[in-house]
């Protein structure tokens, strides 16, 4: 059966050739215009950020930086990199990312599983439980005293407990367990497979796309966050993230140009060679810092995109 | 938010700003006592027995510097070494109020805390100690410095809970800069002979007819800045061309004590009526309205700009990178930007030069309820307060970060300037230190006449100058630009911005619904049609009307009026 | 065996012998290892989630952090008099509508088109690059955007220059963009789409993986083209998730946003850009009023809850997937 479709492909593939439609061609002409224009206009501000970070910041402060730094200087990075907090800062943000993503992932999917379950009793009342949360919240204070009460200011489970599920994600999920064909489900229960065992053995791997997904989604979201940091762990600074000590780096730099001025008149004759930086060359080069890493992350997700992966999974 | 923000940069600038005695420039003292104790910094002065090691924990609501402890710096280990003290110092990164918040909901509290804007929900929280009796014990040099300063911090239980972050001490010392002004590019001066210019009209005229000579270069009367709460700049200016300091939101008369708003005022209209007209003349840059911050000081360092009015911290970062290059090629000084007292009228006065003005009460810093032993908090401020921990905290070691010559004046070499970066001052302390704490007020000066503000000392001004500098000056027959400003006026009540109000009493939202107003509707009018300027002015007048703007006013008269009772109980 | 059982008696049919809370309890010991697998999170739900709601009663006093529950001052209706009394309560809430709405239709229509036409790309490798480079100005915080697009913007900004350039505006007489007022919400809406385009489809295109590849094959014999095949088959393919997103984000339709209208938003604008989060910071947060800010939450909570289930229910009508 394999062979005989694979044939038939091959044959398709040549009658379609053929038939390549001049209407097809010039839809491909289209798109790929299209697709070149949205490049660059999606490429444009990350070349300027990095152009500004790689440009002098009293130089920068003139304007006129587009694609590339008028001034070359690593300056900038250096400064970031000068506080020695940021390293460790950054083992946290990993550590809080990976084991962050990987809880919620993992959480969000079993619970979506059972809302899949169109027979689960509690199947309606725990739905709407969990939706309605997305449109509500009690307020900063409240949520503050009951971090407070559950011990865990201070601790680096306040960057995962509270995000053990995220809705949009479980809803997501779900609608994508209830789209897997009914008759792989039922294969499984019939194979006599119990909740558990379906899950982790077929609705796990099947909806691997997803999961890279909400992976994607929950990660970004872990790797950015700094209120949290802020609101709970502000004073310890071993529980840190690479967002908040840049988040205070710009500060700093805020000041730090004020002082400036400050040098300015003292060094006068002299003070020509400062380097001083500048909020705006700070902003565009903690924007690089702190992206990156994450950005790297989503071509490796990519692999789980591929068409008909899921139906393919089924198959083999 | 607006305000807060503007507070503490402006409490900033203050710090910042730097001026020079320019009567008597120093040789007073013949012999300054054994060179201000600050080299023997080992030796804790009296008997005290040392204490044991304990460490603190601050919290600042002022985003200032990096997270640390305070004995991580040389000042700091010295100050430790005299006390035993040091200070784990944590700086605000988001919102303030939200920290401030969760604080008080949880009642647990840093040791001592810096609420900033948020200082009176911190004082109704209860979550400060008074300190009568602390400094009753243990405070002699508090009680020197601030004197009757601190019955003005007073709360409405009489005890004071509060230190004011400063207070003068010694003779009074002015900034050699004005603290704002109208600038204008040194090129435009040049080229009409150095004239002197006082008025509103001559300054635009001097432009305009500037932008006209030089036609082909595509130039730019002026701009000004109105992002976000930055708008003041664009909003203050009736106020400074009245012949009035920065007040705020009014002016206040020096005789009768009476506050008034100057938002709606003829002098706003006649200040938006010549910005209509440059407008008209394609002189003004329609995009100030539209710009951000970052915009608007690329602005000020395209050379196109021939003049705005601003505070100076606030265009700081454009007059550095301005300076630096006219430094490295001398012919780019034209570019540099010269500060003019203008007013609407030569017979007014200005006063765009800081004077002696009064405490200002709604900052502060406070030891809060959980601090486990606030003798030794008071202790450590007592010791700070001493004049020699003050030499310290900001010139710092003799021989290191400063010289003293034969008239025991103080001064910093050539080298030990270009030592002292950013990297230098975090290391040695002196960003840690320089407003963090109680300590002398910026136009302070210590008992044998030196300025505490090292950029104060006239000898340090005078060597920051370049030969331009030093050109346009002569040109003018001054020594700093502040003696082309008039002498500050004694105001008691100095800065009217300054009051201490509650975030939601009538005051603050009379002023957040002015800047609503004023944001609206000033842009229109500077870039209206002339003919339509007083249609849209009446519309604008009618909804300024809405606002209790006399409750406003009588609130800031009873404030300045108790200030200067305040200020004359003191003398 | 088990479960075997579970789907006889959870079947309509079965339905026979216990009624009512009975039923239920055997109904849940048969399913309990789906209640093993989901109940513990339902605390964690209440605890994370419910708990914190107590806060709602701040909107009802003059609240004083400081203060203990009990002793607070209780003022009744005032912070929501303030916020629906005020004349500017219908402009700022028609703003957040307007924005918001915009957001919701080209968000989804732009990712979705984008999804499609990456579906579209046979060369992998161009694909790939195309979704990678189209996600980054995700990453950019509204900030550092807002600051690209002013300049972008700006009369002397790439903009105004093509324009120029295009013979479409004059030297000298450029459009100040930001300056007027009827500008802002398709300003906003452009930057939003390019802001998070690339990121939007990420989601369609997981879907996607969902189409079985012989529905593709068995269109190119039938000689379908290329736009019938995405109408035909892409698009359906991935309904349910489009629809399913829909009705979550209708629920959102008083949440606009803040930083870019706070951002992008200036004296000239502000008829146009101030929405309820904005006028909540200036009165609220600004003057630490938590009260207000809670109020206008609540006012947004109850809309929320009546748009969602609203749109539920159509889908439902419609015989659409649904969120319950």
């Amino acid at each position: 059966m394999e062979n005989n479709a694979a044939t038939s492909r091959t044959m398709r593939k040549a009658k379609s050739r053929i038939k390549a439609s001049a209407g097809d061609r010039i839809f491909d002409y289209c798109n790929y215009t299209f697709m070149i224009l949205l490049i660059i206009v999606t490429l444009y501000p990350f070349i300027n950020i990095l152009a500004v970070s790689l440009n002098n910041a009293q130089d920068s402060i003139k304007g006129g930086i587009f694609l590339l730094p008028r001034v070359w200087t690593l300056d900038n990075y250096r400064y970031i990199f000068r506080e020695s907090t940021i390293f460790h800062a950054t083992l946290i943000s990993i550590l809080r990312t990976v084991i962050g993503t990987v809880t919620t992932v993992f959480c969000s999917a079993m619970v979506a599983y059972t809302l899949s379950r169109q027979d689960y009793v509690l199947r309606k009342f725990m739905t709407i439980a969990f939706v309605l949360t997305m449109y509500f919240n009690g307020g900063l204070i409240p949520n503050y005293l009951l971090i407070r009460d559950l011990h865990l200011l201070g601790s680096f489970w306040v960057y995962v407990w509270p995000g053990l599920i995220g809705v949009f994600n479980l809803i997501i999920i779900r609608s994508f367990i209830e789209n897997l064909p009914e008759s792989i489900l039922e294969s499984g229960r019939i194979d006599g497979a119990g909740d558990f065992r379906s899950f982790f053995h077929i609705v796990l791997p099947l909806t691997l796309p997803v999961l890279a997904t909400v992976a994607l989604f929950s990660g970004v979201y872990q790797w950015n966050s700094w209120f949290d940091v802020f609101l709970y762990n502000s004073s310890h600074i071993n529980l840190s993230t690479l967002q908040y000590e840049l988040q205070k780096i710009l500060q700093n730099s805020n000041t730090t140009s004020g002082t400036s001025s400050l040098d300015g008149m003292i060094n006068g004759a002299s003070g020509a060679q400062q380097n001083t930086v500048t909020p705006l060359s700070v902003r565009a080069t903690m924007t690089i810092v702190a992206s990156l890493p994450i950005i790297m992350v989503y071509p490796f997700l990519q692999k789980y995109f591929v068409k008909g992966m899921m139906v393919g999974g089924v198959k083999g | 938010m607006l305000r807060k923000r503007k507070l503490a940069l402006l409490g900033l600038a203050a710090v910042l700003s730097f001026s020079v005695v320019t009567a008597c420039s120093g040789s007073k003292k013949e012999n300054n006592n054994a060179a201000p104790g600050t080299s023997s910094p080992g030796v804790s002065e009296g008997t005290e027995p040392k204490k044991d090691k304990a460490t603190f924990t601050i919290f600042n609501g002022v985003a200032g510097s990096k997270d640390g402890n305070t004995n991580e710096t040389t000042i700091g280990k010295m100050l430790e070494d005299q006390t035993g003290v040091n200070f784990k110092l944590e700086f605000l990164v988001g919102d303030l109020n939200t920290k401030i918040g969760t604080m008080i909901a949880s009642n647990e509290y840093p040791d001592v805390l810096i609420p900033d804007a948020a200082i009176e929900e911190v004082l109704n929280a209860g979550a400060f100690i008074p300190l009568d009796d602390l400094i009753d014990k243990y405070g002699p040099n508090i009680k020197r410095v601030y004197g009757k300063d601190l019955d003005q911090m007073r709360a409405k239980d009489g005890k004071l809970y509060v230190l004011p972050m400063s207070a003068q001490v010694g003779n009074f010392v002015p900034d050699p800069e004005p603290a704002a002004a109208f600038y204008i590019q040194r090129r435009v001066l040049e080229e009409a002979g150095y004239p002197k210019v006082r008025t509103l009209d001559q300054y635009l005229k001097l432009i305009e007819d500037f932008a006209n000579k030089h036609k082909d270069e595509n130039l730019t009367g002026m701009v000004t800045l109105t992002h976000d709460w930055r708008f003041f700049a664009t909003s203050n200016p009736p106020m400074h061309l009245m012949g009035y300091p920065n007040d705020g939101n009014v002016m206040v008369d020096v005789n009768t004590l009476e506050a008034k708003t100057y938002s709606a005022s003829d002098a706003a209209k006649k200040w938006l009526q010549a910005l209509n007209g440059l407008n008209a003349k394609g002189l003004f840059d329609k995009a100030s309205f539209v710009d951000n911050y970052d915009q608007y000081i690329a602005k000020l360092t395209s050379h196109k700009v021939l003049g705005f009015f601003d505070q100076r911290w606030q265009a700081a970062n454009a007059f550095n990178a301005l300076k630096d290059a006219a430094r490295k090629d001398p012919s780019q000084d034209a570019y540099n930007y010269f500060p003019l007292p203008i007013t609407f009228d030569e017979n007014i006065p200005d006063a765009y030069v800081d004077g002696l003005g009064s405490v200002i009460t709604n900052r502060g810093i406070g030891i809060t309820v959980s601090a486990k032993d606030p003798a030794r908090i008071i202790q450590y401020f007592d010791n700070l307060l001493k004049e020699e921990n003050q030499i310290l905290i900001s010139w710092g070691i003799k021989g290191e970060t400063y010289e003293v010559n034969e008239q025991g004046r103080f001064y910093r070499t050539k080298e030990q300037i270009d030592k002292i970066d950013e990297a230098f001052n975090q290391k040695f302390g002196f960003k840690y230190y320089s407003w963090n704490w109680p300590s002398y007020g910026a136009n302070s000066s210590f008992s044998d006449g030196n300025a505490k503000g090292v950029g104060y000392q006239p000898e340090v001004f005078q060597m920051s100058l370049t030969e331009a500098d030093q050109k346009i000056l002569d040109q003018y027959g001054i020594q700093t630009y502040t003696q082309l400003f008039a002498k500050p006026l004694e105001r008691p009540w100095y800065p009217a911005w300054g009051f201490a109000k509650d975030a939601k009493s009538p005051e603050a939202m009379w002023e957040t619904k002015k800047d609503e107003l004023t944001k609206k509707y000033y842009p229109k009018l500077v870039l209206a049609a002339s003919d339509k300027f007083d249609t849209i002015w009446n519309d604008f007048l009618k909804e300024f009307g809405k606002l209790d703007t006399a409750g406003y006013e009588k609130w800031t008269t009873e404030q300045v009026k108790k200030k200067v009772e305040a200020a004359q109980g003191n003398s | 065996m088990e479960t075997k059982a579970i789907l006889a008696t959870s079947g309509p049919a079965a339905n026979k012998k216990p009624k009512g809370i009975r039923l239920f309890f055997i109904k849940l010991a048969r399913q309990r290892a789906l209640v093993v697998m989901s109940v513990p999170f339902l605390i964690w739900l209440f605890i994370f989630k419910y708990v914190p709601i107590w806060g709602w009663t701040i909107a009802f006093q003059d609240y004083k952090p400081a203060l203990k529950f009990w002793d607070q001052t209780w003022i009744g209706f005032e912070h929501f008099k303030f916020l629906f009394g005020d004349e500017r309560f219908v402009r700022v809430l028609r703003n957040t509508l307007a924005m918001s709405s915009i957001n919701l239709v080209l968000g989804f229509v732009t990712a979705i088109v984008l999804a499609l036409l990456l579906n579209e790309i046979r060369q992998v490798a161009f694909k790939r690059t195309v979704q990678t480079i189209s996600y980054l100005p995700h990453f950019i915080s509204w900030v550092v955007a807002a600051s690209i697009i002013q300049t972008t913007l700006s009369p002397d900004g790439i903009l105004n220059q093509m324009l120029i350039w295009l013979g479409i505006v004059d030297k000298g007489n450029e459009i100040l963009f930001l300056g007027i007022p009827e500008y802002f919400w398709g300003i906003f809406g452009a930057s939003s789409v390019w802001k998070d385009i690339g990121w939007n489809t990420i989601v369609y295109l997981a879907a996607m993986t969902t189409i079985d590849p012989s529905q593709y094959e068995a269109a190119e014999i039938d000689g379908a083209s290329r736009l019938k095949r995405m109408r035909y088959i892409t698009l359906p393919g991935i309904k349910p998730v489009i629809v399913v997103l829909l009705i979550m984000n209708i629920g959102y339709l008083l949440e606009s946003g803040f930083e870019p209208q706070y951002l992008l938003g200036n004296g000239m604008n502000v008829d146009y850009s101030e929405n309820i989060d904005i006028f909540v910071l200036k009165y609220g947060i600004a003057q630490s009023n938590f009260s207000l800010s809670i109020a206008a939450g609540m006012f947004k909570t109850v809309v929320s809850f009546v748009l969602l289930f609203a749109a539920n229910h159509i889908a439902k009508r419609a015989g659409e997937s649904r969120l319950f």
